[in-house]
């Protein structure tokens, strides 16, 4: 069974991002009602297989690591999926012979109840891991397409990520965010500040989203941390920020951020939104 | 990134190494067989980097490493007992299930579940404490990667355990405060204490409906931060939190404020 993922989440295929990627697990499985011991069983085998793009997959190169998370009724799928050297044709009997998973192979065929290897049109080669997990809901319809934002060609590109249904953000950004603004030295005080605006935007996207799905992208560097949306309706953008308004406290989000834009495209709109931390160091 | 998702590459696996297998072949005949324990402990030197390799993988960072090690020993041991070298399979694919499979029937079946909870909460209250020293210390908040260090823990075990403070409802009433000479005096105490001076915060005029479904403590900390414009920082020195307690609180009314705001009728 192929299912629409309902997470597609773009990296760049360091060792860091691994962490971005158990992030992420961690949000969607809370979300959906996994159990916590197989979460862990999911996080160990997923970061195996990330290890190996990030290790094996470029001979020492940068290049993408993208994941695709996909809910249904007690199965979660998880797909790894590089862009660099394939696994030639001892794919399915022995991926290892190949490049070298060593015992993450061994783990990985353990701990997921179905592990297959492929190369995907496109190049590359990719695992999808299946898991049984209790207390999986699924989280409804998934994303058809990769992100909007395809920030890949930005230098300080962070992450991208595309969710459907939007209301599955919510479990997803904040984690996320947080993440790459830990990484960006970002102190706890304004790391949480990033949360808070997730947390916001994450909510009022639901109302301001112009398809079935919503991106994020996010660029990171020291002490600055860009936050994008999309896509917006027209107007939307500008919507959203004013969502935001709570009696008595203004717009949250204004106040959350040090600046913000609208990227305005024909047919949607994009909100960026910058947090600094100039005070940490 | 955690050291427990390190890959070591497969070529430093023992075992895996077509040169090795015959002498291996003996000792598992020489124990499986004849009893030799000497054989059996020359095997278990030999791989007891895989089942220290396994322990460090398997993702329950609360857990200490030696007793993850330990339990893993235990299954490298039984797989030992089980090999079937005539099968002609390698060694570490046929332990690797086996070790695993222990450590994951030891810590599911015997008190895991009562155990973990309580290792993520000390972590976090070791965060939470090593926050506020170093906030102290350096007059401003420390970032993820000084608690790391500081803690000597890695950075995603800090941002876990960021994440465990906002769990733990009970983690920041019942603990005692870092610095507190008497340790009966706890935040719930502390909050009590401080009532009075929330409702000394003047609050607009055009406080609305919403607001007022929040507690008293919170409403406050929300001026702070968005109408006065303070940093977490600054609301927690003002009112005896710490940073991650007003992080939490304020995470939380937002929450109800937004949930409440559509609800009401002129939602939109």
């Amino acid at each position: 069974m192929v299912a629409q993922p309902n997470v597609r989440l773009n990296l760049a295929n360091t060792a860091e991002n691994v962490v971005v990627v158990r992030a992420v697990l961690a949000g969607v499985a809370e979300s959906v009602g996994v159990d916590t011991e197989d979460l862990g069983d999911i996080r160990t085998a997923v970061s195996e297989a990330c290890n190996n793009v990030v290790q094996h997959a470029y001979e020492g190169q940068r290049g993408p690591l993208d994941v695709t998370i996909a809910l249904s009724q007690e199965t979660i799928e998880v797909a790894v999926r590089d862009r660099g050297i394939g696994i030639g044709e001892h794919a399915e009997e022995d991926p290892s012979l190949g490049r070298g998973t060593g015992i993450g192979l061994h783990v990985i065929r353990t701990l997921a109840r179905d592990a297959r290897f492929d190369e995907p049109p496109g190049g590359g080669t990719r695992v999808r891991l299946t898991f049984a997990a209790r207390g999986t809901r699924p989280a409804g319809e998934g994303v058809a397409g990769g992100p909007e934002l395809d920030l890949t060609e930005m230098p300080n590109y962070a992450a991208a990520v595309s969710i459907a249904p939007v209301g599955l953000a919510k479990a997803i950004v904040p984690r996320l965010a947080v993440a790459l603004a830990a990484r960006a030295h970002f102190s706890t005080d304004r790391l949480s500040d990033v949360q808070l605006l997730s947390d916001a935007v994450a909510d009022h996207a639901v109302k301001a989203v112009c398809d079935r799905h919503v991106s994020f992208g996010i660029l990171a560097q020291p002490r600055d941390l860009e936050l994008r949306i999309a896509p917006l309706a027209l107007g939307q953008a500008d919507g959203l920020v004013r969502a935001s308004q709570l009696d008595g406290l203004g717009r949250v989000i204004e106040k959350l951020v040090d600046r913000h834009h609208i990227l305005a495209a024909e047919a949607h709109e994009t909100l960026a939104l910058s947090v600094l931390d100039p005070r940490s160091r | 990134m955690a050291s427990g998702t390190t890959v070591e590459r497969a070529s430093k696996q023992p075992g895996d190494t077509h040169g090795a297998n015959e002498s291996l072949g003996e000792l598992f005949v020489r124990w499986q067989q004849r009893g030799d324990s000497s054989a059996r402990d020359a095997l278990v030197q030999r791989f007891l980097p895989l089942a220290r390799s396994l322990a460090r993988r398997y993702d329950r960072s609360s857990e200490p490493f030696e007793d993850l090690l330990q339990v893993a020993s235990l299954g490298l041991l039984k797989a030992i007992d089980r090999f079937d070298p005539v099968r002609g399979h390698s060694f570490p694919s046929f332990a690797v299930p086996t070790i695993l499979g222990e450590m994951r029937r030891y810590f599911r079946d015997c008190g895991w579940s009562v155990h973990v909870p309580r290792g993520d909460q000390e972590r976090a209250l070791r965060v939470r404490n090593a926050q506020e020293t170093l906030a102290n210390e350096r007059g401003h908040a420390p970032t993820v990667n000084q608690l790391a260090e500081y803690l000597e823990l890695d950075a995603e075990q800090v941002l876990d355990a960021l994440q465990a403070i906002q769990a733990y409802e009970s983690l920041s009433l019942d603990a005692p405060r870092p610095g507190s000479e008497d340790e009966g005096v706890t935040y719930g105490d502390s909050i009590g204490g401080e009532d009075e001076r929330f409702e000394l915060v003047e609050l607009d005029a055009t406080v609305v409906a919403a607001l007022e479904h929040i507690p008293a403590r919170e409403r406050a900390m929300l001026h702070m931060r968005f109408v006065q414009d303070m940093t977490q920082t600054e609301i927690a020195a003002r009112v005896g939190l710490s940073q991650m307690q007003i992080s939490r609180l304020l995470r939380r009314s937002l929450d109800q404020l937004r949930a409440l705001t559509r609800d009401s009728p002129d939602a939109g």
